[in-house]
């Protein structure tokens, strides 16, 4: 299958590799259907990628690349949602929120992007957790 | 829309197991206390809207900016 990204050029997938999202994303309620892929440009970075809408990609990192000790209780309706049986099935991502200046490109450890890559399942949940920020950003400071 | 007044202490019941109670009433404020199933979500809508924003702030044109991280 190839999608026509309006920004990213053709990008070649699989059916298979499909995410379904049965929420959405906050923003995009519309949009179930992602597909998630390295940036080119720095694979540290990946783009989830709507099917639907040619011109939606979120670019996305791993929280854990931002914080180290980033953790957060999965509920058990969001485990059942997103059937979820182990942790290794368990894939974590942040939206990045770029910026021509690097300082000040940030991260949102607020709302992760939990999705099952076994069943291919995903949803964005917000945290009630003072620490985490919508906009943390990437880098730390030195 | 159904629009109710409640005083202090009075509550409403929405479905068969949730119940919103107005505990505090005070100068532009009301504090709320709400019994829900665990499974039910609640969130103050402008967190939902900040997250909402900041989504749509992800969407990416150009990724090149992210060679320059390396």
């Amino acid at each position: 299958m190839k999608l026509y990204s309006k920004h990213h050029g053709i990008i070649e997938y699989q059916e298979e590799e499909v995410i379904t999202f049965p929420k959405g994303l906050p923003g995009f309620e519309d949009l179930k259907k992602f597909i998630l892929f390295t940036v080119e440009e720095n694979n540290v970075f990946s783009m989830l990628h709507s099917i639907e809408n040619t011109e939606i990609g979120l670019i996305v990192v791993s929280p854990f690349y931002v914080m180290d000790d980033y953790e957060f209780n999965l509920e058990d309706k969001e485990k059942d949602q997103l059937k979820i049986k182990r942790e290794e099935e368990v894939l974590i991502l942040s939206t990045v929120c770029v910026n021509n200046n690097v300082k000040k490109i940030t991260t949102n450890l607020k709302a992760p992007i939990v999705i099952n890559i076994k069943e291919h399942l995903g949803e964005q949940l917000i945290l009630d957790k003072e620490k985490y920020l919508i906009k943390q950003p990437l880098l730390k400071e030195e | 829309m159904l629009v109710i007044t409640r005083k202090k202490d009075e509550s409403v019941l929405i479905g068969d197991d949730i119940e919103i109670i107005v505990v505090k009433i005070d100068d532009g404020s009301v504090k709320l206390a709400i019994k829900a199933p665990r499974e039910v979500t609640i969130l103050r809508k402008e967190l939902y809207k900040e997250i909402t924003e900041e989504n749509k702030k992800s969407i990416s044109i150009d990724s090149s900016i992210l060679k320059n991280l390396k």
